[in-house]
């Protein structure tokens, strides 16, 4: 049985996979955290439970982006003979999941305390032997819950251009996420304190419809990626321009007359067929194997293209 | 920038808290409660409270009055079964019920308690409040801390 290569960054980007393992780690400690903080002074306020369970939820993105990257390099063998590529793109569906949940929870959630006319209840807690209103120590918890996640969620972005992860870039969107909901959150606090019962939930959806935009964007593109649709790039979810790299390399070839590819995803990694119809069948085996290879050397993402000569193109083949 | 807004209202907050009144009734209760009655409601659980001929007594009746001496207010007595009070505090007809209720009783979802204010054996105490009036619950719950101690004497444990 013929397995595909096995698997590992190219040595220049395995420092950045390496930081990039680091700040999920970071991540994952300091969400749990927060959770704990949140859960001790959350009281019965809607946004701090909303905000305690979005935390929750959270930390997907990074548990699966750290399954994954124990999984995706093993070599193929006879059981996965294309090896374990397509890990990524299942961690990736559980995070864009975990992304679209929390939006669509938030807005349920603050349509009902909307609806209902809830008036949440904060009282006092008394910290060293003082009383002191609920609310502020909420407050303090809240901004120690946001603040890092803004510098987190940053720091992830490049890295996620630069290693073609889509996981760690919908992990950098649920930092995102976390602030904003836990600023939504803090303004509620402010709002009830204020008077303003409904101050909460307002906030809280207005930025609900951010967080489901960016979920439901990621989770159609996770889909679409298991579907093997054509390679997107990892934040505008546009063709990746290395497909028509690789059809003009094909082009180019004096031997070629006539040439049609096709791409699809597997996690960080490209695998691909290229059907060409030679102008004479002389050396055509060595020319397919030189093409193979300038291909295979184009992009560190390109782990395997198969070239089939035909007499004619077949129909129908995908640009 | 679209999030300005969130910035924009912990300023104001800040304001607020400053000139000391803060957190606030959204429905005005302390301020109701000054130039009107304290509607307590009280179903008898004895010792904690107990049902006499004139004004309710025990140790939450001596609580309760007390802390509308702090107002200061008149209270208006509400005898009735714990569960049509509980109800009424739920509609916001009352302000608040005192019935021996520890912190374990069913009704914490639908109404508002107070932070414990004595134990007992394993059951903290509470007192039902009416909902989101978190400048009325703030006074009431930082009068109860206050007489913790006293509280306490009075507690056999």
């Amino acid at each position: 049985m013929k397995l595909l290569k096995s698997f590992e960054y190219p040595r220049e980007l395995i420092p950045d996979f390496n930081k990039a393992k680091k700040l999920e780690w970071i991540t994952i400690f300091y969400l749990l955290s927060t959770t704990a903080l949140m859960y001790l002074v959350m009281g019965n306020s809607q946004a701090m439970k909303t905000a305690w369970f979005e935390d929750l939820l959270s930390l997907t993105p990074s548990i699966s982006f750290l399954i994954a990257s124990r999984i995706y390099h093993k070599a193929p063998n006879k059981n996965f003979p294309y090896g374990y590529h397509r890990v990524i793109s299942i961690a990736y569906l559980c995070s864009s999941v975990a992304l679209f949940a929390v939006g669509a929870f938030l807005v349920i959630d603050s349509v009902s305390t909307l609806l209902k006319a809830e008036h949440a209840t904060i009282g006092i807690i008394v910290l060293f032997g003082k009383p002191i209103w609920l609310g502020y120590i909420m407050i303090a918890v809240l901004l120690y819950s946001s603040i890092p996640a803004v510098f987190l969620g940053r720091m992830k972005l490049p890295l996620a251009k630069k290693l073609h992860e889509k996981n760690l870039y919908t992990d950098a969107q649920m930092n995102k996420a976390d602030w904003m909901t836990a600023l939504a959150a803090i303004f509620g606090i402010v709002g009830i304190g204020m008077g303003w019962w409904w101050a909460d939930a307002t906030a809280a959806l207005l930025i609900s419809v951010d967080i489901i935009h960016d979920g439901f964007t990621n989770l159609k593109q996770a889909i679409f990626d298991l579907m093997d649709e054509t390679p997107k790039t990892v934040n505008e979810q546009e063709t990746d321009p290395l497909i028509g790299k690789v059809k003009a390399l094909l082009a180019g070839k004096a031997w070629i007359r006539n040439c049609n590819i096709r791409l699809r995803e597997e996690g960080h990694v490209y695998l691909g067929e290229g059907f060409v119809v030679p102008v004479s069948e002389e050396n055509l085996t060595g020319h397919i194997e030189k093409a193979v290879k300038e291909i295979e050397e184009l992009d560190w993402r390109i782990q395997e293209f198969v070239i089939m000569p035909v007499k004619e193109l077949p129909s129908q083949s995908s640009a | 920038m679209k999030y300005v807004f969130l910035f924009l209202l912990p300023a104001v907050w800040v304001l607020q808290a400053c000139n000391g009144n803060f957190p606030k009734d959204p429905e005005k209760t302390l301020a109701k409660i000054q130039n009107d009655t304290l509607r307590v409601g009280y179903s008898e659980n004895p010792p904690w409270i107990v049902k006499t001929a004139q004004e309710p007594a025990g140790l939450e009746a001596d609580l309760v009055k007390a802390f509308a001496a702090t107002i200061p207010t008149t209270i208006k007595w509400e005898n009735d079964t714990e569960q049509n009070l509980l109800e009424k505090l739920e509609k916001d007809e009352l302000h608040l019920v005192v019935a021996g209720i520890t912190h374990d009783n069913p009704w914490k979802k639908q109404v508002s308690f107070t932070r414990p204010y004595a134990k007992q054996g394993k059951k903290k105490h509470v007192m039902a409040v009416i909902h989101g009036e978190n400048a009325f619950i703030k006074k009431l719950e930082e009068f109860l801390y206050q007489q913790e101690a006293e509280i306490k004497k009075q507690i056999k444990p």
